[in-house]
């Protein structure tokens, strides 16, 4: 029987599909990721009592008009970058004691004890709601309560001092624009921001777990442990980020 | 005896190319899983502010969580007139003017509305979760994107992100 050699494919035009490939995906792809401040909206309901007022000590309001000027807290800003640091002041000045002759939000301090009575004064609430039959609205907000009792505890275990500090509930960050402010200077009120959130953490963060904010938070993006989460708790009790974004008038 | 070998006629081996498709194959591939999609030219101009400590929005975008809107200056010069402060707004590529007493439709929560319904069932998150994404303009008038925001509201979408762009620890 005659051999007859089997003929190769001839592979030469092989790169050139390869390289068409290639080519065409770096024209139509792009290496920038998106990035962006994410920030919830405040939920429409109709309210019928006027609003409660809050203290003037618990607001930090930045202010900036249809010139792009600044002002924080009634004080004209020239340079943005100043204003994290005023967050700072704002978060830090009451922190370790409270003085009352200083214009920022006060601190509560509550012990292990007390927390434990209210996890068990709501839950004897809860239980009597639900004997009861009360409305499914009010139970539901009692088991949030106990649920914010409860991070409560253990982001005091984790904290390890004998009492957990906690700026004022109505403590919070408003954004007041105006309509012809540029987009420019409410992304860099919105960077200060943040900025200003992230040092703070970060500090504690070091402080108490060796490691620095950032390095949590992309790890318990990726792998969600539990522990992790309850580091991220813990700091965001300290430091709360309550942001308020006032729609401007006409 | 001479050194050098003479030049008997042999022509030099060609190089072998045979492993060249392998290593564009690997640079194609690297090119594949590192970069993302473009998305389609927004049909106005849209220069981004900086910022530092965002969110990367790449998981959101997996899970298909989040919609884009742009608010810029149209390409087109001739139609800036039209629209409020000369900024309009482009959703999915079609040019809105942005809500105000001239057009009382409210194109955003419309757009958003209709983009929700379309999801498929099973990527379904509730509507106060699903992100609205604002790229606007350095320029652009804040009131715009507060005007964004109450059509957002009414809605119950409740989730706003205002894009930058990341400029690293700077």
């Amino acid at each position: 029987m005659a051999k007859r050699d089997i003929q190769e494919i001839n592979a030469g035009s092989m790169a050139d599909i390869a390289f068409l490939l290639l080519i065409f995906f770096l024209v139509t792809t792009t290496m920038d990721k998106d990035q962006a401040y994410i920030r919830n909206i405040p939920k429409k309901i109709e309210v019928t009592t006027p609003p409660i007022d809050v203290e003037q000590r618990n607001i930090l309001a930045i202010k900036a008009n249809n010139q792009n000027q600044l002002m924080v807290r009634n004080e004209i800003i020239g340079d943005p970058d100043k204003i994290s640091e005023k967050i700072v002041e704002f978060y830090r000045e009451n922190e370790k004691s409270n003085d009352v002759n200083n214009n920022s939000p006060m601190y509560t301090r509550v012990s292990m004890k007390e927390i434990e009575d209210n996890i068990k004064r709501i839950e004897i609430e809860a239980e009597s709601l639900e004997a009861q039959d009360a409305d499914a609205a009010m139970i539901e907000f009692k088991f949030n309560q106990l649920g914010e009792w409860e991070k409560k505890k253990n982001a005091l275990k984790l904290y390890g001092a004998n009492e957990l500090p906690e700026i004022h509930f109505q403590a919070n960050i408003r954004i007041e624009v105006q309509s012809q402010t540029q987009y420019s200077l409410f992304a860099k009120i919105q960077t200060e921001i943040e900025e200003a959130i992230f040092e703070l953490r970060d500090d504690e963060a070091k402080r108490i777990f060796g490691e620095s904010y950032g390095t949590i938070k992309t790890r318990y993006a990726s792998d969600e442990e539990p522990a992790d989460k309850s580091k991220l708790d813990l700091l965001d009790i300290l430091y709360p980020a309550r942001i308020i974004e006032v729609t401007p008038k006409n | 005896m001479s050194k050098f070998k003479k030049d008997d006629g042999k022509k030099l081996p060609g190089v072998n190319t045979a492993s060249l498709p392998d290593i564009v194959f690997m640079l194609l591939f690297f090119f594949m899983v590192a970069t993302t999609s473009k998305e389609v030219d927004p049909t106005v101009e849209v220069d981004q502010p900086t910022g530092t400590k965002t969110t990367d929005l790449t998981p959101y975008k997996q899970r298909s969580e989040i919609d884009f809107l742009y608010l810029g200056e149209p390409r087109n010069p001739a139609r800036s007139v039209d629209f409020k402060m000369g900024y309009a707004l482009s959703l999915d590529n079609v040019v809105q003017p942005t809500a105000d007493e001239l057009y009382s439709t409210n194109a955003v929560s419309q757009w958003k509305k209709d983009k929700f319904e379309q999801k498929p069932a099973k990527m379904k998150a509730p509507i106060e979760a699903v992100i609205t994404c604002v790229k606007a303009d350095k320029g652009a008038p804040s009131g715009l994107i507060f005007d964004i925001r109450k059509e957002l509201q009414n809605i119950d979408a409740l989730t706003i992100a205002y894009a930058v762009r990341d400029n690293g620890n700077i």
